[in-house]
Order: structure tokens, then C-alpha cells, then sequence
């Protein structure tokens, strides 16, 4: 499946993309050494939404999260082509730092991952002290607004001294959602932020994408498709490293157009 | 490999079908006593609450689906849209009842309908549509289910041919207002018949269209 690729530059160099559209990838192409984990994908992310990535194991969900954050090229011996813009700019255009870029696209992961040997308020502080701001007040101050926008300042409040460890594995989640915010990124992606988590641990953090999509752009990757369609306005169908399909997810769930698509939803194959 | 689904989905669609046979036995047969003077209402009454208790069958069937499978695309359109056509099926049971309640509150409807060319038209028609909706579920058959716009059409125009009489006649006219009541119920009939010809489209396409 292609979406409208069609970009043209703007005065200042950058590539020009729909209004509303956070992230645009063009032909989008990866791989791990000889295996191709991504083909020719065409996918534009809207702001302040939740998208969800769905398809089965080894279609490509994570491989193409993490081309939106230049994290899949830490992976030895892979690589990448096409564009992935962000605001319009090439992420992987030669004059950009991916470390600023991680900055600005965070992530969360499968499986909660606090500094173990850390408390809970300098898991929030670990980025932020290597953006400069060490401590006092402000960083507080931020720390504070990260726990309270992941949900999870009024239950560790009394305990900000305790390892990072020490609390839930949903509490540990939404630390790392704190941590991640606290760095005040534009889109959080997040890759199967539940799978590790209890029933309960994972309707907080549905509750909180959907509660973050106000400030952030979101993108999760699930293998729930419940989940994906509780909290997601956009959904995108992966399968072998194609886009097969992509829509707002009432469409997709409701009527996908490809059959393929509602074979995997109905739960027919994967 | 069969889904956990599956096997409900069997059962609820074991239960539409089942629905389909007895909506259409109760409509038959109130149709053909009333058009042969014969007071048919114990039987069709019978049918029309077994229909009542077969919808709530349905339903909780449904119901019971929704929770456990949580489903999506095919499998949601189906059962949003059977809970729909069982509720069809109730309201053809009921309006049956109604036309053998009526001839059994009005003894005299025979000879009005023997000099009706109109009543046996629309009873031919409403009742050929009862069988094609049934058919087109049991098929999910989009196509058949389509024409069944045009028959509604017909039965529309008998019902209004049918009020310009009446506005034609002297008032406390009671043969006509007997077959104007029978002619309404089987006007619903018709509109029924095409509401789960709108759910069939819907369930084999995924589109969502009036045929009224």
C-alpha cells in the first residue's frame, strides 16, 4: 500500500508534509544484514493521536518504531533507506544528531525497564541531568509534572528515595513513561507497553496514552488488537514488512478493506 | 482451525435460522386464515411467543459473544446485526398476531377480502418478501437482499392505494378499516423484511445503505 508521497521542498530545505502530520515516512526500507525487515513503507502519523502498529510476530512493528527514533541503526550490521521526516525535516539526513533526535521521538519498551540501581525520582532525573539540569528546584519541578502526567506522582510521592525497582510493574511502566516525558520529547513510542503488565496495570497505561495524546504524538505497537482499538484513533496493519493497510481504527475494525487485514483482526491467522 | 468464536457464532446463527422458519410459519399462516375466514389466532399467537422467547435467546447469545471474543470486523458486523434481525423476527410474530387478533375481533373480514384484488396483491407481495429476506439470510445473499427494496416499494403503494380509498369512502366503513388495519400490519411486515435486507448488505459488504 502507498500513500501520497509526493513532497515537495520548502524554502528552508525541508520537506513539506500535510497539515497535521507529525511523522512521514517515504519509501521507508530496513534491514538486519541480508534480511529485509521493512519494504517500501508510506505512512504518515497524525499529531497529538495515538497510531497503533498491529500485525503479526516479525512483520516489522518494532523494526519501524524504531526507524522513527534512529534506534534501529544500534542494531549491528543493519540499515535503513528511504526518509522518515519529523516536522518535515529528514531525520536521517547527514547534518542530524540522533541523539537529539531520540530526544525529541522517546520510547518506551516491552518489558519495564527502571535504572535498577536508582531510586525513583533520579530514574526521572537521569536524562534530564545529561541535558544540564542537575538539580534544585526546576529539576523538581519537572520531575514532579513527569510523575503526574504519567499518572503515578500521588502513588510514589512519599517514596521518591525507593529503587525504581521497589515499586508494581505497572508503577515501573509509568516510570518509564515518566522518564521518558520528563525529557519533554514531541512523540513517544511506545513497543507493546502492556505485554508485561496485569489486567489492571494495563488499563492505567491505556487510560494514560490516551490522556497523553493531548500534549504528545503517539505510537504504540501492540499485539492486543482490543488494546489497539480502546486506544488508538489510527491503526496501521503490517504483515511481511508491507503496509497492507492503514486508516482510522473504527475503519480498520469495523471494515477493513483488505482481507488479509481482517483475517489477522479476526483472529484467522498470526 | 476453527476459532473459539466460531462454534458461538454456529449457535447464534443456529438460532436466526430457526427464527427465520417460525417468523415465517406465524406469517403464513395468519395471511391464509385471514384470507380464508378461518380463526388461525391460537396458533399464531403460539409462534409469535415463541419468537419472544427465541429473541431473547438471541440476544443473550450475542451478548455472551461480545464479552468473551471481544470481536471485530466480520464477526462484530455479524452479531450487531443479527441482534438486529432477531428483533426483525419478534416484530414479524407480532404483526402476525395482530392480523389473526383482528380477524378474530372482526368476523366478517373474509367476504371484505374476497372483493379486494388489493389485499391479495400486497399479501402476495409482503409474503414473498418474508421469504426472501429469510432466504437472503440463510444465503447472506447481499444481491438478493438488494431487490428487496423494490417489492417495499409495490406494498408501499398498495398501503396508499388503500388510504385514498378509504378517503374515498363514507366514515365507519367497517370492511375497509378491518383490511386498512391488516393492510398496515403487513405494510410493517414489508418494512421488516427490509430492515434485515439492510443488515445482510451490511454483514456481506460492510455497507451501510437504506433500501427504504
Amino acid at each position: 500500500m502507498n500513500e501520497n508521497t509526493d513532497n515537495a521542498k520548502t524554502s528552508n530545505g525541508q520537506n513539506s508534509v500535510p497539515t497535521g502530520i507529525k511523522i512521514q515516512t517515504i519509501n521507508l526500507n530496513a534491514w538486519f544484514a541480508a534480511k529485509q525487515a521493512l519494504k517500501d513503507i508510506n505512512l504518515s502519523i497524525k499529531a497529538n493521536a495515538v497510531t497503533a502498529i498491529i500485525g503479526p510476530s516479525g512483520c516489522g512493528k518494532s523494526t519501524f518504531v524504531r526507524c522513527l527514533n534512529r534506534m534501529h541503526e544500534l542494531v549491528p550490521g543493519s540499515r535503513s533507506s528511504g526518509k522518515v521526516l519529523l516536522d518535515g525535516q529528514d531525520i536521517y539526513s547527514k547534518e542530524v544528531d540522533p541523539v537529539l533526535i531520540r530526544r525529541r521521538v522517546g520510547m518506551v519498551f516491552q518489558k519495564p525497564n527502571p535504572f535498577p540501581t536508582m531510586s525513583i525520582h533520579d530514574n526521572v532525573a537521569a536524562g534530564l541531568r545529561l541535558t544540564g539540569l542537575k538539580k534544585g528546584k526546576n529539576l523538581d519541578d519537572v520531575i514532579r509534572h513527569s510523575l503526574e502526567q504519567a499518572t503515578l506522582w500521588d502513588e510514589v510521592k512519599d517514596d521518591l528515595k525507593k529503587p525504581g525497582t521497589s515499586i508494581s510493574g505497572g508503577q515501573q511502566q509509568r516510570l518509564c513513561i515518566a522518564r521518558a516525558i520528563a525529557l519533554q520529547p514531541e512523540v513517544i513510542l511506545m513497543d507493546e507497553p502492556c505485554s508485561a503488565l496485569d489486567p489492571a496495570a494495563t488499563a492505567k497505561i491505556e487510560e494514560l496514552i490516551v490522556t497523553l495524546k493531548e500534549d504528545y504524538t503517539v505510537v504504540v505497537v501492540t499485539h492486543n488488537m482490543q488494546q489497539a482499538a480502546r486506544v488508538s484513533d489510527f491503526t496501521a496493519f503490517l504483515y511481511v514488512g508491507e503496509l497492507i493497510e492503514y486508516g482510522s481504527t473504527w475503519s480498520i475494525f469495523e471494515n477493513p478493506k483488505s482481507e488479509l487485514t481482517e483475517k489477522y483482526i479476526t483472529g484467522r491467522f498470526g | 482451525m476453527s476459532r473459539l468464536l466460531d462454534t458461538g457464532l454456529e449457535q447464534l446463527t443456529a438460532v436466526l435460522f430457526k427464527m427465520g422458519e417460525v417468523a415465517n410459519r406465524a406469517i403464513n399462516v395468519a395471511v391464509q386464515g385471514f384470507l380464508e375466514g378461518e380463526d388461525v389466532g391460537d396458533e399464531v399467537h403460539e409462534l409469535s411467543e415463541l419468537l419472544v422467547a427465541m429473541t431473547v435467546t438471541a440476544e443473550d447469545k450475542a451478548f455472551e459473544l461480545i464479552v468473551k471474543y471481544q470481536p471485530v470486523a466480520s464477526d462484530l458486523r455479524i452479531i450487531n446485526s443479527y441482534m438486529k434481525i432477531a428483533y426483525d423476527m419478534e416484530r414479524y410474530g407480532r404483526y402476525a398476531w395482530d392480523i389473526s387478533f383482528t380477524h378474530r375481533k372482526l368476523a366478517h373480514c373474509k367476504e371484505c377480502v374476497q372483493s379486494s384484488e388489493l389485499m391479495n396483491k400486497i399479501t402476495e407481495k409482503t409474503l414473498q418478501m418474508v421469504g426472501t429476506s429469510i432466504k437472503a439470510l440463510s444465503d447472506n445473499d447481499a444481491d438478493t437482499a438488494r431487490t428487496l427494496a423494490k417489492t417495499e416499494n409495490e406494498v408501499d403503494e398498495i398501503y396508499s392505494a388503500y388510504l385514498d380509498l378509504l378517503s374515498k369512502t363514507p366514515p365507519k366503513t367497517k370492511c375497509l378499516v378491518c383490511n386498512l388495519l391488516v393492510v398496515r400490519y403487513l405494510e410493517r411486515i414489508a418494512d421488516h423484511a427490509t430492515y434485515i435486507g439492510e443488515s445482510i448488505v451490511y454483514i456481506a459488504t460492510g455497507e451501510k445503505l437504506s433500501l427504504r
